[in-house]
């Protein structure tokens, strides 16, 4: 019974004001949930008991029967009597009356006392906004019982009194949602009428805060509803609600409390009767929050949502993972030879686990990292390049495996590895530095704390040895003044400086392959050239090997010996830079390189790439990309193409693909 | 840390002035006089007279909220209409055993709600549903039902601890704590139920956060991951709601201590609004109020502790 106010799923915040598209569909939307279907039908069966009680009660709610007192449920009264041989079935029917109508009433008087408050506090704003508020502050202060208490205190028992003790509590709570929103629409209408002249500000807010509105009072106005049967409930048990005889379901439970030792089975239908009205309310309530903001309980595997569907239709066609594998005689991807690999990825297959079945992610991608080399990884978000790269780390999210495929570090296998064993090569074999290096560093943890996890971890050092060697790292990295940092939060750096901590963590323990999952994506430019300049001279330094993910052909053709070109989840094309970048032969790669200001390819047709990435799942049984490929014939569309001689295209050998620099 | 304190406090000054103006108040917003509501039918207009010269009520308006407030702020609350004893000593009498109860409550409710929240956050599928089924059910019963049907099966069908339990701490502190035991879990129910939705909304939040990968990458451990990293982060906006559920559990406390028979506020509040005893119910609201403003002062500092951005504004 949280009796003061619907409490979102963070406590503070009020149900967000959704944007008003949102609003489209609302009903179908609510009607699509299983839930609120059966709220709704719960609650549609009270208020039918409640109107109907009269006809649906076997016996008068009222009538004493001293020859039938205390008893349990029975034939003639089928839930039993009170001590006064009333019948407890036909008094719960009667109290679904005194519920439904005290909540009603009560919200109702909550919504037309909170709403205009709020409305004008948000329209007027300025002082009158700052005064109201803090009033409206005061609700904070008191429990809302408290405020009911004082209500009747003041005004006596009775319906209405009852109803305006539950209604008080709520009107701040409306007051406060109402006046967030009018806020909101104000702010955003003052910069647009800003523009359009002419337009009065009152007409457009009116105009565009009551719909928006709507929305967010509904969800507040079911969970209220819900919370003010139990506030009834509650004041009826106190003795403080309707006359005693008068059946409600708070005072069947006062009477029940009294009797427990007699007859326990009185407290239940009551309880039962609010515990399932209020549910209701609630489901309802939660519903149409979940409508209008599109979206249910946040999990992981809810964000793939969209990729199942796809990959429902994508087996329909019958293109699964593997089907195509057969007859690949290279090894797919990069086909390098591995004898001085420092990690030699072969054949991997990352699926995410549907209902019907995986949906590949990332299909049979092979990648070869030598001794000291930057490999870049090019490929547009989407593209699988950061699975991949999680994939060798083992990091997926909840939900994605490696289903087939090695990975190779220093030529032990690490695929498959369990959590523990993998501990062991994670920091000191291989490393990441991610995009956000804001995100990428615990925001309530000091930079020198997180910084001397991996070296008392792999070093077994002591705490102040830990610290010595973080000084020095970071001062390697370019922080100046590393020791008197090593206490500060990363919120306390600039970005650029927060990444130069992130790098300093990854290399804490000495990989020999970093992953740099684009490390400087997120960077000014200034900053990246120079982020990009220490991996570098890192590189060298720490005598280790780097893969280099990144969307950026820019960052490519600054830093990396080699590139493998990622699409739709393969690997399209490997090389050497200077060869790749000079000579594509993959169409994506040309039509790429044309997209990117640095480049353009001759014949002018690839200057944009049409379409868009097939989503996983929906992947073409053919060539991921002949369906944007100008190069594209019907064959490129039948079978499954393979990497062949580093590149994945069947015209491989008739296409000329030239890119002149201006 | 200090800007922080005098910041918050100044904010929550103006809330306690707000609160005890609108207390205040309630003496005008009464029908008919208190001194007819303490002399009841039989009283003359002689001795109605004397009554409200003896309270004061004769006073201008202005007169009387000076001396209201100097007699607050020196914890003189007023007498009681009904038996003439301070207020303060009669709300004194009865908030140890409030603040027990809702203590007990709050532990209830963040050692069960945070266990439950970081469970379901942890372990996607089954157990998430279910706990998601149990928090739904947990927030729609109410306190004081809960505690009758706990007392009912615990205390009168199988007799595991006494029916009418409340010892005070001082007096002997095991039996305080048995009696304890039930009205704290009906009490905190619902509230854990709250806790348990914030604490696995804030945990799933920062379990997907990229440090939580940056960490594992470099090889720490993910019991250490989990608990040390994703548990503080995710526990900044469970603690920042604390004020909020502090607030709820001591409204409830009122309803489930008559059920428990627990000597607290709530009874007193209870026979000052039928006896229409305002003194007491203008204290009570009072010394609640200034409760809850100290405690959210005391949690806000507390919540700057542990979010350094807080800290460090």
């Amino acid at each position: 019974m949280t009796v003061t106010e619907k409490t979102p799923a963070f406590g503070k915040t009020e149900p967000a004001p959704p944007r008003k598209r949102n609003r489209h569909g609302l009903v179908p939307r609510l009607l699509r949930q299983p839930g609120t279907v059966a709220g709704m039908g719960v609650l549609l069966l009270v208020v039918l008991i409640a109107v109907a009680a009269p006809l649906l009660a076997p016996h008068d709610p009222a009538a004493h029967n001293y020859d039938a007192v205390l008893q349990g449920p029975g034939v003639e009264h089928w839930l039993g009597t009170d001590d006064l041989g009333r019948d407890t079935l036909s008094r719960l029917l009667y109290g679904a009356r005194v519920a439904l109508l005290v909540s009603v009433g009560a919200v109702g008087i909550a919504m037309l006392i909170g709403v205009p408050i709020g409305l004008l506090l948000g329209y007027r704003g300025g002082w009158t906004d700052r005064l109201g508020s803090r009033l409206l502050d005061v609700s904070d202060a008191l429990p809302g019982i408290m405020v009911g208490f004082t209500v009747i205190a003041i005004l006596g028992r009775g319906l209405l009194s009852l109803m305006l003790a539950v209604g008080l509590i709520f009107c701040m709570s409306f007051a406060r949602l109402t006046r967030a929103v009018t806020l909101a629409e104000r702010e955003r209408q003052y910069v647009e009428s800003a523009q359009v002249a002419g337009l009065r500000t009152p007409e457009i807010l009116f105009r565009h805060v009551l719909p928006n509105l709507t929305g967010p009072l509904a969800v507040q106005a079911a969970g209220f509803l819900g919370h003010a049967v139990v506030i009834e409930s509650v004041l009826s048990f106190l003795g403080l609600g309707l006359e005693s005889d008068t059946a409600s379901w708070g005072a069947m439970l006062s009477l029940a409390a009294e009797q427990q030792a007699e007859q326990p089975f009185l407290p239940f239908p009551p309880g039962i009767a609010i515990v399932i009205t209020v549910l209701a309310f609630n489901v309802i309530s939660d519903g149409i929050n979940d409508a209008l903001m599109g979206g249910g309980r946040t999990s992981v595997s809810r964000r793939f949502r969209g990729t199942l569907k796809a990959a429902a239709a994508a087996s329909a066609d019958g293109t699964t993972a593997g089907q195509d594998r057969t007859g690949s005689t290279v090894g797919a991807g990069d086909s390098s030879d591995d004898s001085d690999a420092v990690l030699a990825v072969r054949h991997v297959t990352v699926a995410l686990d549907g209902p019907d079945g995986p949906v590949p992610l990332v299909k049979d991608a092979g990648l070869t990292l030598r001794d000291g080399e930057v490999l870049g990884l090019l490929g547009e978000s989407g593209s699988g390049k950061s699975i991949l790269s999680r994939s060798v780390l083992g990091l997926l999210p909840r939900g994605i495996h490696m289903t087939e495929g090695s990975v190779r570090l220093g030529g032990e296998e690490i695929a498959g590895l369990g959590e523990k064993e993998m501990r062991r090569h994670r920091g000191s074999g291989i490393s990441v530095v991610l995009q956000d290096p804001m995100t990428a560093l615990s925001p309530v943890h000091t930079v020198g704390r997180q910084l001397c996890e991996p070296l008392r971890l792999h070093f077994g050092l002591s705490k102040e040895q830990a610290r010595a060697r973080a000084v020095e790292l970071l001062t390697r990295v370019g922080v100046r003044d590393a020791e008197g940092r090593l206490d500060d939060y990363p919120h306390q750096f600039s970005g650029g400086m927060a990444q130069r901590v992130a790098i300093a963590m990854a290399l804490a323990a000495g990989p020999k392959v970093l992953i740099a999952d684009e490390a400087t994506s997120a960077l000014d430019v200034t900053t990246q050239s120079q982020v990009l300049d220490l991996l570098l001279e890192l590189r060298d330094e720490f005598n280790m090997s780097i893969i280099m993910i990144t969307h950026d052909l820019g960052v490519v053709a600054e830093t990396c010996d080699r590139v493998a070109v990622m699409y739709a989840g393969q690997i399209v094309e490997v090389g050497e830079v200077s060869d790749v970048l000079h000579r594509p032969r993959h169409p994506y790669t040309a039509a790429l390189m044309a997209s990117s200001p640095s480049g353009e390819v001759t014949g002018g047709r690839l200057a944009t790439i049409p379409g868009q990435v097939p989503p996983a799942g929906s992947w073409p049984v053919g060539c991921h990309f002949a369906d944007r490929c100008s190069f594209a014939e019907d064959g490129c569309r039948e079978h499954p193409v393979h990497l062949a001689e580093n590149v994945r295209c069947t015209r491989a050998d008739d296409l000329v693909l030239e890119v002149t620099k201006p | 840390m200090g800007k922080l304190i005098a910041y918050r406090l100044v904010l929550a000054l103006p809330q306690l002035a707000l609160v005890s103006l609108l207390v205040f108040f309630l003496t005008y917003l009464v029908p008919g006089s208190p001194a007819a509501a303490i002399l009841g039918a039989g009283a003359t207009p002689e001795s109605l007279a004397q009554v409200e010269s003896d309270l004061g009520l004769d006073q201008p308006f202005a007169e009387r909220l000076v001396e209201w407030f100097g007699a607050a702020l020196t914890g003189d609350l007023g007498l009681s209409y009904s038996n003439s004893l301070p207020v303060s000593d009669l709300i004194a009498e009865r908030l140890p055993a409030t603040l027990s109860l809702v203590g007990g409550g709050l532990v209830f409710a963040g050692v069960f709600g945070i266990l439950l929240g970081v469970l379901a956050a942890l372990r996607p599928g089954p157990l998430d549903r279910a706990i998601n089924g149990v928090t739904s059910l947990g927030l729609a019963i109410p306190e004081f039902w809960f505690g009758l049907i706990l007392s009912l099966v615990f205390a009168v069908q199988l007799g595991w601890v006494p029916v009418v339990a409340y010892t005070p701490l001082a007096e002997d502190p095991a039996a305080w704590f048995t009696g304890m035991i039930l009205p704290s879990i009906a009490l905190g129910a619902p509230a854990a139920a709250m806790v348990a939705r914030q604490t696995r909304g804030a945990m799933a939040k920062s379990l997907r956060a990229p440090y939580i990968d940056s960490l594992t990458a470099v090889g720490v451990p993910r019991t250490r991951v989990v608990v040390r990293y994703a548990l503080k982060n995710a526990m900044i906006p469970v603690l920042a709601s604390t004020g909020l559920t502090l607030r709820i559990l001591i409204g409830a406390s009122f309803v489930v201590e008559t059920v428990f028979a627990v000597p607290g506020m709530g009874e007193l509040l209870l026979h000052s609004v039928i006896g229409k005893d305002f003194p007491v119910v203008q204290g009570a609201v009072l010394v609640v109020a200034v409760l809850v403003i100290g405690v959210n002062l005391v949690l806000d500092v507390g919540y700057g502790l542990l979010d350094p951005k807080v800290r460090s504004q």
